[in-house]
């Protein structure tokens, strides 16, 4: 049975499941809580996270598992990496992947690298959900999409779910795995709403989805920019151009054998991605297709992106930083 | 008009040419031919402004201006499809498909609602002057597979670029050659897709005969043109004659189930053989200009075709043939008559005098012996005739002794109704095969 | 605190001499050639790691830095692995994946020394985050520089533990240098206990040569986590006898002040003249020790040196757990 959700709640429903299921599952952040637990001030729920996304999980768990942090990104993210080392499993909110420049240590050379570096004897089933990507007007250092930075980390996992269904089952995949996975929630997509299932399931990690099927052209996409893809897709089956669109949701590991099937059947892809162009996924997927596709590649691969700019304030501006439908379309012509 | 039979039957455009290196674009001024007219290859169709003069384009075929894509006081870049140009008022065409296949223009520069952010194509390094059109890696991995030369390959891409779907298209165009039995290899010329139509020329001609019908039935049919055992790409075995069984049985080695068969002339003879001696291979038969005895006079043309084909040249033969395959209507206009002697010259150039020795003879042993049998035939079955047909004069007749046939005279036609008459010809021919394939 | 009775005096020892065995062991294969990478020694230093892990059982945590050998090896991690692992071999704690720098083993509660300055401290307050909602009763230490007490994570850390009144102990190693530039040089305050007071935090100050000064401090403060009164910073005013990293040419200190502290206040002869004047122990089995300690040392270096290296596939094995 499935119900409309908003994104923002399937992932609330994932913590509660996820929470209800295992007791060593802790909730750690900045307004996580946001307040709450002062009873005799009848100030019970408070914030429940800055958007929502952990409201009623300090009623329900208690403040031992429900923690407000102070804001000390690096001190509390490096304490759930310790205490996913010592048997906890840690959900740590980093309030805005932009905070990454403040956080980055625990999540770099250690939260990556102690499996690795002690032979195989640590486990770090760390989850770190983040808010990503443009599109609210919260300008420069509230609006970026640094999962190319996370995904380029050896040891790390990075997801990013483009439907509240997936939403749901993503994280609870990504709070199950016993590796650190980064969980990136599009801002502009936690309110938009879909059919969310009931009950307790999982998305599995490193598998892409075909959202819309097609022989002409390959749209590759993740996160808000799935939207995107179906939109322009319309767009171009009115001048009976087939598109086909693919929904990464899991950017390491990455579905590098869903990536060359769908540009084996249309030998034509374009790869959307809201990030800066340097050094992102955009490039990553495009260097795939060439490398191990290049025989099946009947156009050049395309890349839409935001422009190598900070995002700016201007709601003009910033709307036009974000990759649009129309420059899909534009994009797909050329190719044909 | 003869349509040159090496290129694929398809609309020609009309694009905003590039005078010289630095016109970068041109704006329209006026149509001066209007949609749906018939226009003459060389005839002024538009004038056009640039930064240094204005000019005329000419039509770069003749036909039929059958779409326009640019209103005039529009400036486009050089490259842009302007136009389209087809054979006939009548064959299909799609102007939406045809821009998407055809636009060819030099690498656009960025559009001005800068999506920033795509990498401009503009940036890309031009190709060297002179360098010949890029092939995508699909294209040239499947060329690979095809036994194709990329460098052969029309390309329908941006640039000219060689797409995957034009190396696939090219080799399916490409004459291939069947093994029919005994070593003996037969050409077949494909086009277009769909539920299978065999063609059978006539005598001491090859496919080219059909390239009136071709365009038409190939844009809703897989359009496969058979040359017979001695013609064109064919093998020539040693032989006293080529018999009409043997033909037919060649025509039965190409298909492996019933499909629709085309035939003109001795072609339609081999036809009737086929659906007779080979009945599981035929779905349906459309039979121009049949006979299955044939009259004195054809025998006594055939005669001297051979002579004239060992002694004289393909133009000559031409010169003599013509009257008997067309109507006073044709041979009365000097243009048409010298264009179609000269299409005509060559298709006759492409078989061999012993090829119609030996099939002449196969012929004169086969006539006569096969309208008894005429009232076996099932299948549905179309019979079109020249009004004006000096070589087969009762094709009414033999409508008549056929159970299931439809008939069709065509007025101010000759033997050769399937290229005097086309566009009846292709419409009659279309509604009996979507007749037999509902 | 009550005193320590013979076997647990014996066992510091025993432990102390293995500390200053290895580090010089090491020293000395650095210069042969044949061992590689950063080593950071920890000679000199021996009374801290061993003062506060006396304390520590199996449910305890420790955290380390770059420095961490005296760690391991005050904590039980084995010897044999430990050098085997500095030789990049397969038979290493860490599989010959880890080195020096990253020298751990979970199983002893040795969370790993670590490369990043001061990155230590936010583990093992997580693991007393552990401590605390699993009630194991357990402590978590982390052990650290006066470089550290700068960096941004040991300040962060140190709020967090006070705030949710954490099993922890910050055991600040004042050596009187962060690499080559002496503590006046970049820190405010001369003794870093004091920083404690911004974080409301209990804070101590030992003789970090002394091992008994160490032991009755930390004891103290280990007690009070346990029982759920929160952290304490500990420092140990100690010294560091080698340079930085093995290979450091000292420059920026005198050889005088060196030998002042070797000869002095060195902690392991200090330790013996007390237990001896004391009458707790005799030289005689403080010597067999130190010959019990050589030859575990020499077995320890010949079976490293002579095992097999990692395989190819190991490269990318334990990237992740799955996937």
């Amino acid at each position: 049975m499935a119900r409309e959700l908003p994104m923002v709640a399937a992932i609330n429903e994932a913590l509660h499941i996820a929470m209800a299921a295992d007791p060593t599952v802790i909730v750690l952040g900045e307004d996580v809580a946001g307040g709450g637990g002062r009873r005799e001030q009848g100030i019970e729920e408070a914030w429940g996270g800055i958007m929502g996304a952990t409201r009623g999980l300090l009623k329900r768990f208690g403040p031992e598992r429900v923690r407000d942090t102070p804001i000390s990104e690096m001190g509390f993210l490096g304490a759930a990496v310790g205490a996913a080392l010592t048997g906890l499993r840690p959900v740590a909110e980093l309030m805005f992947i932009d905070f990454l420049g403040v956080a980055l240590d625990p999540l770099l050379n250690q939260a990556a690298k102690l499996r690795y570096m002690f032979g195989g004897k640590a486990r770090v089933p760390l989850t770190v959900r983040t808010s990503t990507g443009a599109g609210l007007r919260s300008a420069a250092q509230h609006s970026q999409s640094l999962y190319g930075i996370t995904t380029s980390i050896p040891g790390l996992k990075t997801v990013i779910p483009s439907n509240p269904a997936d939403a749901k089952g993503l994280l609870l995949a990504a709070i199950r795995d016993d590796d650190p996975v980064v969980f990136c929630e599009p801002k502009s997509l936690l309110f938009v709403s879909g059919d969310v299932p009931e009950g307790d399931y999982e998305v599995p990690l490193g598998q892409a989805q075909i959202v819309r099927e097609g022989h002409d052209v390959s749209l590759v996409a993740f996160g808000r920019t799935v939207r995107t893809a179906l939109d322009a897709a319309e767009l171009l089956a009115r001048d009976g151009i087939r598109a086909e669109v693919l929904d990464l949701r899991s950017l390491q590991p990455l579905d590098e054998a869903a990536i060359l099937a769908t540009l084996a059947r249309t030998g034509r892809l374009v790869v959307i991605d809201e990030a800066t162009p340097r050094c992102g996924i955009a490039s990553d997927v495009a260097a795939l297709c060439v490398d191990r596709g290049f025989d099946l590649l009947n156009a050049p691969v395309r890349r839409i992106t935001a422009p190598h700019a900070p995002v700016p304030f201007s709601a003009v501006l910033e709307d036009a930083y974000l990759p649009s439908a129309e420059r899909v379309v534009a994009a797909v012509r050329e190719m044909l | 008009m003869i349509v040159t039979p090496a290129a694929l039957p398809m609309a020609t455009p009309v694009a905003m040419p590039k005078l010289g290196m630095t016109m970068e674009e041109g704006r329209v001024l006026a149509w001066t031919a209007t949609v749906g007219a018939a226009i003459e290859r060389g005839q002024p169709l538009l004038r056009v402004e640039s930064e240094k003069s204005d000019f005329e384009v000419e039509a770069p075929a003749s036909g039929i201006l059958r779409h326009v894509y640019v209103e005039p006081g529009t400036v486009v870049p050089c490259g842009t499809l302007l136009a389209a140009v087809t054979a006939t008022a009548d064959e299909p065409f799609d102007p939406a498909a045809f821009r998407l296949a055809h636009d060819r223009r030099p690498d656009a520069p960025p559009p001005t609602t800068a999506p920033q952010g795509s990498a401009p194509p503009g940036v890309t390094p031009p190709r060297p002057a002179g360098a010949p059109p890029a092939v995508t890696p699909a294209a040239r991995a499947r060329a690979r597979e095809l036994g194709v030369d990329p460098a052969q390959v029309p390309g329908s891409g941006p640039g000219g670029r060689v797409t995957r779907e034009d190396v696939e298209a090219y080799a399916a165009s490409r004459p291939r050659r069947v093994a029919v039995g005994g070593g003996v290899a037969i050409e077949v010329v494909a086009a277009g897709s769909g539920p299978e139509v065999l063609l059978l020329p006539g005598f001491g001609t090859d496919v080219a005969v059909f390239a009136r019908q071709t365009p038409t039935l190939s844009a809703r049919f897989r359009v496969l043109g058979m040359n017979p055992r001695g013609v064109a790409g064919s093998d020539a075995p040693e032989a006293n004659r080529y018999d009409l069984s043997t033909l037919a049985a060649d025509a039965a080695r190409l298909v492996d189930h019933a499909v629709h068969v085309v035939g003109a002339s001795l072609g339609a003879a081999v036809a009737i053989e086929l659906a007779l001696a080979h009945p599981e291979r035929v779905r349906s038969l459309a039979l121009l200009a049949p006979f299955v005895t044939a009259s004195p006079r054809l025998l006594a043309v055939l005669d001297a075709w051979c002579r004239i084909a060992e002694e004289a040249s393909a133009e000559a033969l031409a010169t003599a043939l013509l009257p008997w395959f067309f109507s006073d209507r044709l041979l009365a206009d000097p243009t048409a008559a010298a264009r179609t002697r000269r299409g005509l010259a060559a298709i006759l150039s492409r078989v061999p005098p012993r090829t119609l020795a030996r099939t002449a003879a196969g012929l004169r042993a086969w006539s006569g012996t096969r309208s008894a049998m005429l009232g076996t035939i099932a299948v549905p079955t179309l019979v079109i005739a020249g009004a004006d047909d000096l070589l087969v004069p009762d094709a009414p007749a033999l409508a008549d002794a056929l159970p299931s046939a439809q008939r069709l005279t065509v007025a101010g036609a000759g033997h050769a109704v399937g290229l005097e008459a086309a566009e009846i010809v292709n419409a009659a021919i279309l509604r009996h095969l979507e007749a037999c394939t509902t | 605190m009550r005193p320590l009775a013979t076997d647990e005096l014996l066992d510091a020892y025993r432990k102390m001499r293995t500390i200053r065995a290895f580090e010089e062991r090491l020293q000395e294969l650095v210069m042969a050639g044949a061992l590689s990478g950063f080593l950071h020694l920890y000679t000199g230093e021996e009374a801290v790691a061993v003062g506060v892990c006396q304390h520590l059982g199996p449910r305890d945590m420790v955290a380390s830095t770059h420095r961490g050998h005296g760690h391991c090896i005050a904590k039980g991690v084995d010897v044999g692995g430990m050098m085997a692992e500095l030789f990049g071999r397969r038979t290493g704690i860490c599989k010959g994946k880890g080195g020096s720098m990253h020298i751990a083993d979970l199983d002893r509660g040795m969370l790993g020394a670590n490369g990043i300055v001061g990155a230590g401290i936010p583990l093992a307050v997580g693991a007393a985050l552990t401590a605390q909602i699993r009630r194991t009763g357990g402590v978590a230490v982390a052990f650290f520089g006066d470089g550290a007490t700068n960096q941004g994570q040991f300040h962060e850390a140190l709020n967090l533990a006070a705030i949710w009144a954490l099993p922890c102990l910050f055991v600040i190693e004042n050596n009187l240098y962060g690499e080559a530039t002496p503590v006046e040089f970049v820190t405010p305050v001369r003794d870093l206990a004091a920083r404690a007071a911004a974080y409301g935090m209990r804070s101590d100050i030992a003789d970090g040569m002394d091992f008994f000064d160490v032991h009755a401090r930390a004891g103290e403060a280990i007690a009070q986590a346990r029982a759920g009164k929160g952290p304490t910073l500990l420092e140990c005013k100690t010294y560091r006898y080698s340079g930085h990293y093995v290979g450091d040419p000292l420059t920026y200190r005198t050889p005088a002040e060196a030998e002042f502290w070797r000869t002095q206040r060195d902690p392991l002869r200090r330790f013996e003249e007390r237990v001896v004047a004391d009458g707790l122990v005799d030289a005689a089995t403080l010597r067999r020790i130190d010959r019990e300690v050589a030859t575990l040392l020499e077995q320890a270096v010949a079976a490293a040196a002579s095992a097999p290296h990692p395989d190819p596939e190991d490269l990318v094995r334990d990237v992740y757990v799955r996937g």
